[in-house]
């Protein structure tokens, strides 16, 4: 396992789409990095022909039919466009995704 | 009530009237017309008023909301209408779950425009059972936190002792319910955010298995941990709320559909609890447990021996990884939920945001302003887990861990029915105490995380607390002990609870 240098940090942020402050990544690198020294004791762990676990209680696939059935709570358009932060004709109105 | 009975209810003997007040008693109160469900709601209102400054667990009330919600059922109960148990019963809802029309923050800048465009499938279960909403209660911004310092908006304090935290994430809710500022709360569970506040405020907290209750409005934090439930004053509160919210739901393909016996829930019957098993496992009494921890757990376990319950020494040997497999997993799954905030959908926050020109400047700008230092120290730490070349050697390996944690579970359930530990290593710290210090900060999850992982029901019950820690004026600091239960097995933490509760009365 490996130390979190300032180069990686800028990059997860950079995936992450997280502006970070400059004056407190130094901070955040020395939290990080503890917290990635204390996930070290994970080596001792013998996880050999072990299947990893992702999650839930009942393991098993539910299924629903690929139909058109609304189950959803329906809201009001008016309601939801109150809520874009820019509108133009009933639409949300962005930057431009391909500059 | 006429209203200058109520007038006396309200001003004399307010405090001791909703202090005795449980979703119990106020049926029955409701019921036998003794007050109106105006008057209570009413007299909430008043006593958060007076006492909320102080304690500060609410975010925002939905007074309007409540209000008329009681006044419907008051017209239903005029009608000669069926008064259903949870009717007119004032609650407390915490602001990461959505009520149709209200803001819901999750206790975040990001979210602080946002207003909820449907009702949470637990929000619309308790609506149709006839249940008030009094307001949204703070919280760790998007549950991340042991303590609710890390909530946006301000700081909670524990009712019991005000230098002290309540806990957290589910912090505002706990606090409501321990200062009588709700009939009982709803809270949201990822790591212990339920069950740890619930045992700093000295009240019940319940988090049901992985699956039992629906999560569709519940803003997501780590999806295959994330559970919703109730925090009560008693255990029959919790009985009767996890059995009104749970139940499978189309919308959360999570959700299972698990036929429950509500009898065996609200009235479990002393020769069934004598017949569980209650394992001890001693990878919890570890190091670090206080003095006065350990001192309430034995006398818990003396008082519930007093009922013939048997109890046998069980061993889970994985449980010292549970924390860094949590702390691997948990982050993995934050920074994938919590991308869709982007400054473009669920409104935008930041002042920036006129100056930002392009749409990923608009991401960067709005989530580097929105999200708090924890926030963004759990996306980066989920992102760098995930990113390749660290995958295999950390998420993978925890999720591998995360296996054998579940198969101790297993084990153990093969020999006793029920798991007893403490619910944190120590009582509620002071504010303060361990900002600075996030590894110290996850140690205190560190009893209640490996339920999650594997999916398990758990409750946080006050122990009898007969004395140890007490604040400057002299109250008692509560101690909280868990119950863990096999999965869908809900029934025999809150039967053992509901049986410990009776001893605590005589």
């Amino acid at each position: 396992m490996s130390k979190l240098s300032k180069q990686t940090l800028e990059y997860l942020a950079e995936l992450a789409r997280l502006e970070l402050k400059e004056k407190k990544e130094e901070k955040l690198i020395k939290n990080l990095q503890e917290i990635l020294a204390y996930f070290e004791e994970l080596k001792e762990a013998d996880t050999e022909n072990v299947e990893p676990l992702a999650g839930g209680t009942v393991e098993k696939n539910i299924f629903r039919n690929d139909d058109e059935t609304f189950v959803g709570r329906r809201t009001s358009p008016v309601f939801l466009r109150g809520q874009f932060p820019e509108e133009e004709n009933g639409y949300l109105k962005i930057p431009p995704v391909f500059e | 009530m006429t209203d200058s009975k109520l007038r006396n209810t309200c001003e004399s003997t307010n405090m001791d009237f909703l202090n005795n007040l449980t979703i119990k008693k106020f049926h029955e109160g409701l019921a036998s017309k003794q007050f109106s469900a105006f008057e209570i709601t009413k007299a909430f209102f008043d006593y958060i008023k007076k006492n909320d400054s102080q304690i500060n667990a609410y975010l925002r009330l939905t007074k309007d909301l409540a209000l008329s919600q009681a006044n419907k059922i008051d017209v239903e109960l005029a009608e000669g209408k069926d008064l259903k148990i949870l009717a007119g019963a004032p609650l407390a809802i915490k602001d990461n779950i959505l009520i149709e029309g209200e803001p819901a923050t999750a206790a975040s800048k990001i979210l602080e425009n946002y207003r909820a465009s449907y009702d949470a499938t637990v929000i619309k279960k308790l609506k149709e059972a006839g249940a008030i909403f009094l307001g949204k209660t703070n919280m760790d911004e998007f549950a991340m936190g042991s303590s609710t310092e890390n909530s946006a908006f301000k700081i909670t304090r524990n009712p019991i002792d005000l230098e002290r935290v309540p806990g957290g994430s589910s912090g505002g809710s706990a606090a409501a319910v321990s200062a009588d500022m709700a009939l009982a709360a709803l809270g949201s569970d990822t790591g212990g955010s339920i069950r740890q506040p619930a045992g700093f405020c000295g009240v019940i907290g319940l988090k049901p298995t992985y699956g039992a209750i629906s999560r569709y409005g519940l803003i997501a934090m780590a999806s295959s941990l994330d559970q919703v439930g109730p925090i009560t004053k008693t255990v029959e509160d919790a009985a009767i709320l996890f059995k009104e919210i749970s139940g499978r739901d189309e919308l959360d393909a999570t959700s299972v559909n698990f036929q429950y016996n509500d009898d065996e829930l609200l009235n479990p019957k002393l020769e069934n609890i004598r017949k569980l098993r209650i394992g001890i496992p001693k990878e919890y009494f570890i190091e670090g447990l206080d003095k006065n921890v350990s001192e309430a757990i034995e006398e818990t376990i003396k008082l519930l021996k007093s009922l013939k319950i048997e109890f046998k020494e069980i061993s889970l040997p994985h449980t010292k990884y549970a924390l860094s497999c949590y702390y691997i997993i948990m982050p993995a799954e934050v920074s994938a939920n919590l991308a869709r905030f982007d400054g473009i959908r669920y409104s935008r926050a930041t002042s920036e945001k006129r100056k930002a020109t392009t749409l990923k400047e608009i991401y960067f700008k709005t989530r580097g302003e929105g999200f708090g230092e924890e926030v963004k120290r759990r996306i980066i730490l989920g992102t760098f887990v995930l990113s390749a070349g660290y995958y295999d050697a950390y998420y993978s390996k925890a999720q591998k861990v995360r296996k054998l944690i579940k198969e101790d579970f297993d084990r153990a359930f093969k020999e006793v029915d029920v798991i007893l530990t403490p619910v944190s290593p120590t009582s509620a710290f002071k504010i303060g105490e361990k900002t600075d210090d996030p590894l110290q900060m996850y140690l205190s999850d560190i009893f209640t995380i490996p339920v999650n992982l594997a999916g398990l029901p758990a409750i946080s019950i006050p122990t009898t607390n007969n004395q140890r820690l007490t604040t400057k004026d002299g109250r008692k600091l509560p101690v909280g002990f868990q119950l863990i239960g096999k999965p869908f097995r809900e029934a025999d933490v809150l039967g053992i609870g509901q049986y410990y509760e009776k001893l605590q009365a005589v």
